[in-house]
């Protein structure tokens, strides 16, 4: 039977805008839910999705998808990538499915509210398929990494991770679920799609992937960067929102949603991605910096869609450029010095080889975050374990909930950004952590960071127990540094060498 | 693809496909070629991917595609192995289009 052209029937199948009898379409499109900023329905009705994919072509490309995948999986099941890989690889692997795993069903809870509450209709079909993209990166984020659970306990975080209080988990959490999930559809086709999905996702996705390729980790190479098509698909739902908001005068709205999201995204991936690329990594397979990485995906290729678009760079533009150099390591020395804390064992990654790596790619780095570091190996070196442990908390940032931190050493400019808000006094990181939460303080208002959590007399006994029990870290499960403190050897030997 | 200033890495025109390593990426870089005369068409190989770009406008059309790979392809095949691209997309079922509105 001969089948119509795809472009034959494509348009008319999509006209799906129909003139409701029974309710008011205040009713049939609530504008909690739409978000649609007072835009007629016919102005969305010009909607007109770039990336375009039938039910039928959807089914067919993503089984032969999943059949790769999955075969890649079963042909190498039998490589003990768990026997063989580096500590600190192994620590990337648990560190991405424990933060993103679960995250991806509630992706499929945002998808699924476009699907629902666009008015615009090729929009909700982009939508239901992008609904059933993220049901699928759950489901295999999921069963990639069970065949692990059985020889370590901190891949069972995995799963796990989104049911805690982790303070890692808490900061993912307060993320996405402000983009995704008390978001309406257009504010989510702009902060989670286009956002997020055009640029971070990438880093995570694709620059990973070219890690684990050099790591010879094969399977996660290939489940990661297939996710990512799906990615590259429904991330295109945003575009057209953000022409029409452009020509019907919302322009400022688009940028801000946009400003909001970005900065965000950056903070938990200085957390996430940084410390993985940069440390966790073994030297010899890192494809490039975290700070390359950054520059390939997201300042040359996402910040030029935005310029293409007719938006602007995000007003702190010049101040993120600055921190791609220094937040992230400031991030791994609090995550390795917090290392019980942790779902993972976090890699030093501190060998003089590596520390000249780190020199090389981010100068000044041994007269800085190298200072500490130098501390905490004297320690080391002198058997002095239990001065590799902190006695305090942190000061965490109401906002991304992840550890304030400046350039330590010679490059020391600590700075609090406090607010007073209904007669609570909070904390930021930054400057636009702290614009972040004045543009809807009341949708921020109510959080408790992890220490404020602790101030408040909620984590008993207000001692280390105590937090690892809120927090849900069984014995097996807490975290230790990723090769059991062998790299100290080398210092020790050096310091022999230097005495002799 | 990185630059000596970051401060300008946004500054540039480049639009095109990045795809997973193998066969089809192989015929990506070949139509590319074929199916934009007299253009500079760059492949930067990251092992897992493989990032191909030109300024402005690349096309890539069904046929060339098939030529290059020896089989029937069907346009929207492409997605199995596209796993992001640079600039926009406009997608047929016989030739896929990246650009940029605005040249800088």
């Amino acid at each position: 039977m001969a089948l119509l052209n795809r472009m034959d029937w494509y348009d008319i199948a999509r006209t799906t805008n129909w003139t409701p009898k029974y309710v008011k379409e205040s009713e049939l499109y609530p504008d909690e839910m739409c978000g649609s900023m007072g835009i007629p329905m016919e102005k969305w009705e010009v909607y007109d999705e770039p990336y375009k994919q039938t039910y039928p072509e959807y089914v067919k490309v993503q089984r032969e998808k999943d059949a790769g995948a999955y075969s890649v999986k079963a042909a190498l099941e039998r490589s003990r990538i768990f026997e063989n890989a580096d500590p600190g690889w192994l620590s990337v692997m648990k560190a991405h499915y424990g933060a993103i795993a679960r995250g991806e069903y509630g992706a499929a809870s945002a998808e699924a509210r476009m699907m629902r509450f666009s008015k615009a209709p090729g929009m909700r079909n982009m939508a239901t398929l992008g609904c059933m993209d993220e049901i699928r990166h759950s489901q295999m984020q999921l069963y990639f990494p069970h065949e692990y659970v059985s020889k370590d306990r901190q891949f069972d975080w995995a799963h796990k991770a989104y049911d805690t209080n982790e303070w890692a988990m808490i900061a993912s959490r307060h993320f996405f679920d402000d983009m995704m999930l008390t978001r309406d559809a257009i504010s989510v086709s702009i902060m989670l799609t286009f956002a997020f999905e055009t640029g971070f996702t990438n880093m995570q996705f694709l620059g990973l992937a070219a890690d684990a390729a050099e790591a010879g980790d094969f399977t996660f190479s290939s489940l990661i960067s297939s996710i990512q098509t799906d990615e590259s698909r429904h991330a295109q739902i945003g575009g057209p929102v953000l022409q029409i908001l452009i020509d019907n005068g919302k322009k400022a709205e688009a940028q801000r949603q946009i400003d909001i999201s970005f900065w965000r995204a950056w903070k938990l991936f200085s957390v996430l991605t940084g410390p993985i690329m940069d440390y966790y990594t073994p030297l010899e397979h890192r494809k490039q910096s975290f700070k390359e990485f950054m520059e390939e995906w997201i300042v040359a290729q996402f910040e030029r869609s935005i310029n293409d678009l007719g938006l602007d760079k995000p007003w702190y533009w010049d101040q993120f450029l600055h921190d791609l150099n220094i937040q992230h390591h400031g991030m791994h020395l609090g995550v390795w010095f917090w290392r019980p804390t942790v779902w993972w064992n976090p890699a030093a990654g501190v060998t003089p080889a590596e520390r000249d790596w780190l020199e090389q790619k981010y100068p000044g780095w041994n007269d800085t975050w190298g200072q500490c570091w130098d501390v905490i190996i004297d320690n080391l070196v002198e058997g002095n374990l239990a001065k590799t442990y902190p006695e305090t908390l942190p000061v965490v940032c109401n906002m991304c909930n992840l550890p304030i931190n400046f350039t330590p050493g010679k490059g020391w400019a600590v700075k609090d950004y406090p607010l007073e808000y209904k007669g609570r006094l909070y904390h930021f990181g930054s400057e636009p952590d702290r614009w972040c939460f004045e543009q809807e303080p009341e949708r921020y208002a109510g959080h408790l960071s992890l220490v404020d959590r602790f101030l408040a007399g909620q984590i008993q006994p207000p001692n280390l127990a105590g937090a690892l029990a809120y927090m849900g870290l069984a014995p097996g499960e807490i975290g230790d540094d990723a090769h059991g403190y062998s790299w100290i050897e080398i210092y020790k030997q050096m310091r022999m060498k230097k005495a002799s | 693809m990185t630059t000596k200033n970051i401060a300008t890495a946004d500054m540039n025109n480049r639009v095109g496909p990045v795809m997973r390593a193998g066969e089809l990426a192989d015929a990506i870089i070949e139509a590319a070629r074929e199916d934009n005369p007299g253009k500079e068409i760059r492949v930067d190989d990251k092992r897992a991917y493989l990032r191909i770009d030109t300024d402005d406008e690349m096309i890539l059309r069904r046929e060339t595609i098939e030529r290059n790979l020896g089989r029937p392809f069907k346009m929207n095949d492409l997605e199995v192995d596209l796993s992001s691209f640079a600039g926009r997309i406009e997608t047929g079922p016989d030739q896929i289009r990246f650009y940029l509105l605005k040249h800088i």
